[in-house]
């Protein structure tokens, strides 16, 4: 490869040249670059590239396409929140480094709003890692107490990083189905349930954690204390680890309570919570979440956390811990934004549900969070067209962008190998959005069956 | 009533839990030097952060930002790189690069210059990998190495004799190029560079950066090129980047901060700037470890950039002003320290520099037996005693190699007029102290 030399005048009162005597040097070296580039990634990382949101984060991003997909508010955040952060943007020291496990003012809040829910007391500074976002949670926590040999049960459906992570960790994923009762009613979230014989038979001594997501993402299901106690007899028996991923612990509808598995007996010093600035608050991106836990568990996050960032932004920490603290003071009261972002939310979901419901689908009710998942091949679309190596799911979706211009997100890509068949014809509706926008997804459904001018 | 007995029996956690990957790098240096500093110093040299403020440009694009009618900008952006960040980085970049940058290919956004630093070792460093670190090093390299499963392996800069009556400049500070060539093995996998350096304000010049070059390209290894402070060079001196020399391009990753470009470390935005064929795996390990970097930072790093590169070159820009104020500072503190007797070494790049601090050996007690350094008796002594915080530069160096920088402590001279000022008071009345019968 030859470099010719170049100036950029436009640089101003310095002009770069590279030297030409870098030509005449060139061929000190046997051919260079054309010997086999032998850099490949590492073993950790083999077959973890492909990502369902890459692919369809990029094509939903057109404006005219409605965008019920990816899970972010297009509501705004309140505006308290907005207000904090510009004040403490205003204060030159909250834009230098902050305490690397997490702002103390942050994690003083925290500890206060979490002490209230559970019952317990809660050390800011050894029960708490503030992370970037609560997928930063679930890295540090896999990366701390994961390795290669242990296996790692994961409840299907699940968010789809649970498996790229565990695989990343080296340890194996072990898949359970949420499946729906026999007698009972499949549109209802929480007659998805986990069968607990079947549960029973994942559990092994290689089994160093179970990962469970309260509400659960995409179902919306609301794990109640009996289904909770199962999954803790089980891990207490076999001395398992509980990462229990809480994200939409304050979205949670009429006739539901949002229990935390670490508060059963036997399972705090076990469990690891991870909860998110993003989920509570409307801001997504702000990319702060936390994990609370023992200080022997938390510890080991901690070593991760200073090994891969050392600390999170200072100024989003400040303004989160100042809007804790004015929804902390209120925790009494219904205006507190916990509840009240809830209600909005409910509403949302009665909507939607009615909507999909009119166009003939029937989708399975979430008792908590802000999706909702549906069977689709009851539309019977032809989609002859669309790539046929992907799954129905994914070609559905991707017909439904282009021809319908409405975006959702297929259920396969929450799916382990031995499931994806059992939800290929589900996909994923994000309803926590303004008025205008399910106005117009109202308007699509409401005209599906007819033609495209 | 018996099971339920038979269940708190059982509950206690007992297995041990920690992931092996985690051995021997529990232990942090800076856990107890802020510690100490947080509790006696009157006057913080240690930690390296600016304790003036941000820009105003820069922080009323973030306030803009956050209170502007687009309220989409508190939700999640592209993952890889907010776009107007990418845009403006891949520009900016390539012009000092001299190629074409795709900003969705060339450049990612990461969660300050450490975490890409951590990208770079688990996309590459595979266990049985070894990795060269040039001594002193910002100490998280060697640790990232280990979790990642690779062999750090050291290479010292050496410093040359002093000439009599003269300062010495951190170009003192060599490589000797055959120590380094003997680093190289077929199980080398990247070296680590890091100019301008920290801890010592070297910044390489191009002809030891092409030596650098040379054993890459021959032994064909990738190079990590941490280039943070790649503003903060004086003397009217040049920032090279390695990855513009002759075949670098193709096997480097240059990382940048916006922390210490724009004084803002508490906003933690960095970035990689590299091929697609590196970049692509370091995408890889961003979706499967934090996913998206926070919006509203980056929204306002891309303002700040833009702004910068329609100054470029001329008296306005930061990148022209912030170094011109540094320099200054850099000399306030070096006359300090050379009036009491402590010898600096100016530096020719960042805000840190280094002292020898052999001639205050009668202030510190010999400990007998300790295995702790000198430099880090010393500093602690003077953190508790003269209120003045500093870092001790063995603290930047491999176990085995402690003893080579024990004489020297580390000082951050990004601080405001009155912060040096009291520093220098601290000196001046240290030196009375000791002339003094």
């Amino acid at each position: 490869m030859l470099f010719a030399s170049r100036s950029f005048c436009c640089l101003g009162i310095r002009t770069y040249q590279l030297q030409t005597d870098l030509l005449s040097r060139s061929f000190r070296f046997s051919a260079p670059t054309t010997m086999a580039f032998r850099h490949k990634n590492t073993r950790r990382i083999e077959g973890l590239d492909s990502n369902v949101w890459v692919e369809f984060t990029k094509v939903a991003a057109d404006p005219s396409i409605v965008n019920l997909g990816q899970g972010l508010p297009d509501i705004s955040p309140p505006s308290y929140v907005k207000e904090e952060l510009a004040k403490a943007a205003a204060v030159d020291r909250l834009n230098q480094y902050t305490r690397g496990f997490g702002h103390p003012s942050l994690v003083k809040a925290l500890s206060q709003v979490y002490e209230r829910v559970c019952g317990r007391k809660i050390d800011p500074l050894t029960d708490i890692l503030v992370t970037v976002g609560a997928y930063g949670s679930l890295f540090s926590t896999i990366q701390a107490l994961v390795e290669e040999g242990d296996e790692v049960i994961i409840i299907e459906p699940f968010y789809d990083c649970y498996e790229p992570m565990v695989k990343m960790a080296g340890a194996k994923p072990v898949f359970i189905p949420l499946r729906y009762k026999n007698d009972g009613n499949p549109a209802s979230s929480a007659d998805w349930v986990l069968d607990p014989a079947e549960l029973a038979n994942k559990f092994n001594s290689k089994t160093k954690a179970i990962i469970l997501n309260t509400p659960h993402n995409p179902m919306g299901k609301v794990f109640t204390r009996e289904e909770l106690q199962v999954i803790a007899d089980l891990c207490i028996r076999h001395d398992t680890l509980c990462i229990s991923d809480e994200v939409y612990e304050w979205l949670v509808y009429k006739g539901n309570k949002h229990i935390k598995i670490a508060m059963l007996p036997g399972m705090w010093e076990r469990t690891i919570t991870i909860g998110s600035a993003g989920k509570t608050y409307s801001v997504t991106g702000w990319k702060l979440g936390w994990a609370i836990g023992p200080q022997n568990l938390i510890k080991h996050l901690q070593v991760v956390h200073q090994n891969t960032l050392y600390t999170c932004p200072t100024p989003l920490q400040e303004a989160l811990a100042q809007a804790f603290w004015i929804d902390y003071k209120r925790m009494d009261d219904p205006d507190c934004y916990f509840y009240s972002l809830s209600r909005e939310l409910e509403s949302k979901r009665d909507r939607m549900a009615r909507l999909l419901q009119e166009a003939g689908l029937k989708p399975i009710i979430p008792d908590g969070g802000y999706f909702m998942i549906v069977d689709v091949s009851t539309l019977n679309v032809d989609l002859s067209d669309v790539d046929e190596k992907q799954p129905y799911d994914y070609r559905f979706v991707k017909w439904m962008i282009t021809s319908k211009k409405l975006s959702a997100i297929p259920l396969s890509a929450f799916c382990g190998p031995e499931t994806k068949r059992q939800f290929e014809k589900y996909i994923r509706f994000c309803f926590i959005k303004k008025d205008s926008t399910l106005d117009a997804a109202e308007a699509i459904l409401k005209n599906w069956n007819k033609q495209p001018a | 009533q018996t099971h339920f007995l038979f269940l708190s029996l059982q509950a206690k956690m007992s297995r041990p839990v920690r992931a092996r990957r985690l051995e021997g790098i529990d232990k942090n240096i800076w856990v107890e030097f802020v510690k100490l500093a947080a509790t006696y110093s009157k006057v913080n040299l240690g930690q390296g952060f600016p304790d003036f403020p941000p820009p105003d440009f820069l922080k009323e694009a973030f306030v803009k930002t956050v209170s502007g009618k687009n309220h989409m900008l508190h939700q999640y952006t592209r993952a890889f790189g907010h776009p107007p960040l990418v845009k403006i980085l891949a520009q900016f970049f390539g012009k000092l690069l001299g190629r074409d940058l795709d900003p969705m290919t060339n450049v990612m956004v990461t969660v300050g210059a450490y975490q890409a630093l951590f990208y770079c070792f688990q996309a590459f460093v595979d266990e049985g990998d070894e990795v060269i670190i040039i001594e002193p090093f910002f100490d998280c390299y060697e640790s990232m190495v280990k979790m990642a499963g690779g062999t750090p392996v050291f290479v010292p800069l050496r410093l040359k004799a002093p000439k009599d009556g003269k300062l010495m400049s951190s170009a003192d500070w060599q490589l000797d190029p055959a120590e380094l060539a003997s680093k190289f093995s077929n199980r080398t996998k990247a070296i680590v560079l890091n100019s301008p350096n920290n801890p010592l304000g070297k910044v390489f010049s191009r002809g030891e950066l092409e030596l650098i070059a040379d054993l890459c390209v021959k032994h064909d290894v990738l190079c990590i090129s941490d280039e943070v402070y790649e503003w903060l060079v004086y003397d009217g001196k040049e920032h090279v980047r390695i990855a513009s020399l002759q075949g670098m391009w193709d096997r480097t990753v240059t990382i940048g901060s916006a922390g210490k470009t724009f004084s803002v470390t508490g906003w933690k935005v960095g970035w990689t700037v590299g091929p697609d064929r590196l970049l692509q795996h370091l995408r890889t390990v961003h979706q499967n470890s934090v996913y998206h970097c926070a919006t509203v930072a980056q929204e306002a790093v891309a303002q700040g950039f833009q702004r910068e590169l329609e100054l470029y070159g001329k008296p306005e820009s930061y990148f022209v002003q912030l170094p011109k104020e540094l320099q200054q500072k850099r000399d306030c503190l070096v006359q300090s320290l050379d009036a009491v007797g402590m010898k600096p070494i100016v530096p020719e790049g960042t805000y840190f520099l280094v002292a020898d601090i052999s001639q205050f050996k009668s202030d510190v007690p010999d400990v007998p037996d300790s295995d702790e350094p000198y430099d880090s008796r010393f500093a602690k002594w003077m953190v508790k005693n003269k209120g003045l915080a500093a870092i001790p530069l063995s603290t930047f160096s491999c176990g085995a190699h402690k003893d080579n920088y024990n004489n020297f402590i580390r000082f951050c001279f990004a601080k405001e007029e009155a912060t040096l000022k009291a520093a220098n008071d601290i000196l001046q009345k240290w030196k009375r102290e000791k002339t003094s019968p």
